[in-house]
């Protein structure tokens, strides 16, 4: 308990900054979708365009010019700030110790690094949640705020339901990364370098449909968001997998760390 | 020339102190002791006399230039930090050479041979080595290049008593070759062994700078006596007698005065063994801290 | 000298392993090439059953996007965003990991002013951008020679290649600086990906759509228009201006903080 507290305080300003940043990020989507929506298109011919062309006109797949479909369009940066977070506390929260050489501090008190590792997960749980709720408050707020079409806080919901999956995904993938490699220093780069991997294989997929295998590597395609805007619910066929995927890269974290030869 | 002069230089952080009015001189050839404890304020008067840090007013200088202003003056320096830290994935002769490549000589002669002294291994890892052969790293990386003034901040610490050995040998070598040494340090033993002149600091101030001959002399003496029978407590209590204690049938107090006065003192009862000898500098370096801070 | 070659020494590795990032992810960009010229054309075909206005409207933009030049310039704002990132760490961590791994006591302790140390530090991480950059471009020449189904121009090709060194510029700049401001950087990472990520959301949500002039000034990202580029062969002087300035203030900034900094014990 001392060290899920001690976590949560240490991260506290961070965990600020995160927030207010988010709820800016949200503020200043949302105030340029007047911009968006007055613009209008010929929709008849827009959905008749090639996949990879509309991406390639940088509208992607929804038709922003609906409230929902310019959320899920903002949604996809709310979602990789939230991933940036997820994977740099997953890694920095196991990282840290060795990092800042307070491992002795920590290891040499007569608790188990199972404990360790639970308190830690547990903190970063937290703020993760923590993060969660916040862009859903402020989504719902300023959405409302701006839409002047059917309620989609319902949508809303949903969305921030995946978002915390993928949350959950980069979180423990941090983590698992940082107690595998031998390194402390180099468990953020790493962690990461991941991220921008995946991000950029989203990217890349949206460009053309020969290459959608890739969107495994990619948490951020596991949810389709295409079908939450047009007011599908989260697929248990995905968020079931997910899970799995979650709770077999904390067993990682759980078993790298044991084994690990701690650096002082 | 001296080749460190420290004018009335303070550096404070903030609210909380630094050093204050810190005013002395290390004359060429000297071996200068600077001692205090632990938060004295020791680091921080070596670091600002690097250039590490820069000072709120005054100046420190070495051989009259400040390092900030005139950085070649460092060329004459080698400085040993109280905790060693290198690049890692570096070999250990690799960072030596690279340490040799900011003084325009060639080290190459000078490296194998401390390396053989302190008994180091050039071809390891630095990522590899023990914190003691880090500090090994860390002397001949401070010597290499014959610097005219070595800066010592707290070297013996992690160094094994046989390692301190030849480290201090090492050190008065290089006085020999007329190296001026500056030296600080909590552990009073090293500074008595090896130092000229003491400065002693205390919270931020210098309290006390002396010759160590004149710091040790001072005319206090430490005096034990052994008597046959227990003897009364009032007998000793005469001017110049201190820390005075009795136990059983021995007594034990530093004198400080005319030595006749307490010999006569002495001969005036029966004893069965006396010792007179001169008190180590942690006594008179306590002696002074307590008498410090009563006045405070 | 030493300093600068010693510098390079610590960077090569990384600056390998974005050189061929950056490389990859061109080649998977330009692998796809053909199959939306494909794409591009079967949608013609489609439009010629729609009015001639909406047919002439989409008509030119799907053929500009096509083109390899549009293509690319599409792309290229990916391979930007990696290449700011790069820059960034690198500026972020040139001058701060000497506090951070504790090695200040070893460097600014020999015969040199810091200014030196700064300039060889800077020299340093601008030849490995130099040749991020370099290596990057011969690499996209002979792969965008490869996949091209029409003529480009040159010029255009590479003057739209060159705005990666200027935005690399100014964000290592911006990393130097923000590195020497924040005196206790425990960790990179954060800050850098922070500054990026953000600048880059600023881009393209803020500083997306018309009239936003002013709003471009705010994210680096967006001081190089592609379809101005394409259009005018140069750059926008306003915008280039700009950034100038963000190097200059940067760097110089950064001397000035670094040379009267404090460097204090470890503990």
């Amino acid at each position: 308990m001392n060290i899920f507290l001690r976590e949560l305080k240490a991260n506290r300003k961070a965990l600020i900054i995160w927030s207010v940043c988010m709820f800016l990020l949200v503020l200043s989507g949302m105030s340029k979708y007047t911009a968006y929506s007055s613009s209008g298109q010929n929709n008849a011919l827009f959905n008749s365009m090639p996949h990879s062309l509309k991406a390639l006109l940088g509208f992607g797949s929804f038709d922003v010019t609906t409230m929902s479909g310019y959320f899920a369009m903002l949604f996809l940066y709310i979602e990789l700030t939230v991933a940036i977070h997820a994977v740099l506390l997953g890694a920095g929260i196991v990282a840290k110790e060795e990092r800042d050489k307070t491992t002795e501090f920590l290891i040499v008190k007569p608790l188990s690094r199972t404990a360790v590792i639970t308190a830690k997960l547990f903190a970063a749980l937290v703020e993760v949640f923590v993060l969660n709720i916040v862009t859903l408050v402020s989504s719902i707020f300023m959405v409302d705020a701006y839409n002047k079409g059917a309620d989609i806080s319902g949508e809303i919901v949903r969305f921030m339901v995946s978002m915390f999956i993928v949350q959950l995904i980069f979180l423990s993938l941090g983590a698992a990364l940082a107690a595998f490699i031998k390194n402390p220093k180099a468990s953020g780069s790493l962690s990461a370098g991941v991220l921008l991997a995946s991000f950029v294989v989203s990217k890349i997929t949206d460009l053309t449909d020969r290459l959608n295998m890739l969107n495994l590597l990619s948490p951020f395609k596991y949810f389709s968001y295409k079908d939450l805007v047009e007011g599908g619910g989260l697929s248990a066929g995905i968020i079931i997998p997910a899970i799995l995927l979650v709770a077999v890269l904390s067993a990682l974290t759980y078993f790298f760390y044991r084994k690990r030869d701690l650096n002082v | 020339m001296s080749a460190i002069e420290f004018k009335k230089l303070t550096k404070s952080y903030g609210k909380s102190r630094g050093i204050i009015d810190v005013n002395f001189k290390v004359e060429e050839g000297d071996i200068f002791g600077f001692i205090g404890p632990n938060g004295a304020g020791k680091s921080t008067a070596i670091r600002t006399l690097l250039g590490l840090i820069h000072p709120t007013s005054g100046s420190a200088t070495i051989f009259g230039k400040s390092c900030i202003e005139h950085p070649q003056v460092k060329k004459d320096v080698g400085y040993l930090p109280s905790e060693v830290f290198y690049y890692d994935h570096m070999r250990v002769i690799d960072l030596l050479n690279y340490s040799a490549s900011f003084y325009k000589k060639d080290c190459k002669k000078r490296i194998r041979e401390l390396a053989e002294i302190m008994d180091l291994d050039l071809k390891k890892k630095i990522d590899d080595l023990s914190f003691g052969n880090r500090k090994k790293v860390g002397i001949v990386q401070g010597l290499l290049h014959d610097p005219k003034l070595i800066i010592l901040d707290e070297p013996t610490s992690g160094l094994d008593p046989l390692m301190q050995q030849k480290f201090f040998e090492l050190i008065r070598d290089e006085n020999k070759k007329g190296a001026t040494i500056f030296f600080s340090s909590h552990i009073l033993g090293e500074v008595q062994r090896m130092c000229n002149r003491v400065a002693l600091i205390k919270e931020g101030r210098i309290i006390k700078l002396e010759k160590m001959s004149d710091l040790r002399e001072n005319n206090y003496k430490r005096i034990r006596i052994e008597t046959p029978a227990a003897i009364d407590r009032s007998f000793f209590e005469m001017p110049g007698v201190s820390k005075l204690e009795l136990k059983d049938h021995m007594v034990n107090f530093l004198f400080r005065g005319d030595i006749n006065t307490v010999i006569r003192k002495i001969s005036q009862t029966n004893i069965a063994n006396l010792l007179i000898e001169e008190p180590d500098l942690e006594e008179i370096f306590l002696h002074y801290y307590e008498k410090e801070g009563e006045t405070v | 000298m030493n300093m600068y070659l010693h510098e390079l020494k610590s960077m090569r590795r990384s600056t390998l392993i974005w050189i061929c990032a950056m490389i990859a992810l061109a080649a998977i960009y330009f692998s796809v090439y053909r199959g939306i010229v494909s794409d591009a054309a079967g949608f013609k075909r489609l439009l010629g059953g729609y009015p001639e206005p909406v047919r002439a409207a989409l008509g030119i933009s799907v053929d500009s996007i096509t083109s390899l030049l549009g293509f690319y310039s599409m792309i290229f704002s990916f391979i930007t965003l990696c290449a700011a990132i790069q820059a960034m760490n690198l500026g972020t961590s040139v001058l701060s990991k000497e506090v951070r791994e504790r090695t200040a006591d070893f460097l600014l302790v020999k015969p040199v002013s810091r200014s030196a140390v700064v300039s060889a530090k800077l020299l340093a991480a601008f030849t490995m951008i130099m040749a991020t950059d370099v290596i990057y471009y011969l690499a996209v020449s002979l792969m965008a020679s490869m996949v091209k189904t029409s003529d480009y121009s040159g010029r255009i090709f590479f003057l739209i290649n060159l705005t990666l060194f200027f935005i690399q510029l100014i964000f290592l700049a911006i990393g130097v600086a923000v590195s020497v401001f924040f005196a206790k950087l425990k960790s990179v990472i954060p800050v850098s990906l922070g500054v990026v990520f953000g600048l880059y959301m600023i881009g393209a949500i803020i500083a997306a759509g018309k009239d936003n002039a002013a709003a471009r000034f705010i994210s680096p990202f967006k001081y190089f228009d592609m379809t101005y580029i394409i259009k005018h062969t140069g750059y926008e002087p306003s915008y280039l201006i700009a950034g100038a300035g963000i190097v200059i203030a940067a760097i110089a900034i950064s001397y000035i903080i670094y040379v009267k900094k404090d460097i204090h014990a470890v503990n």
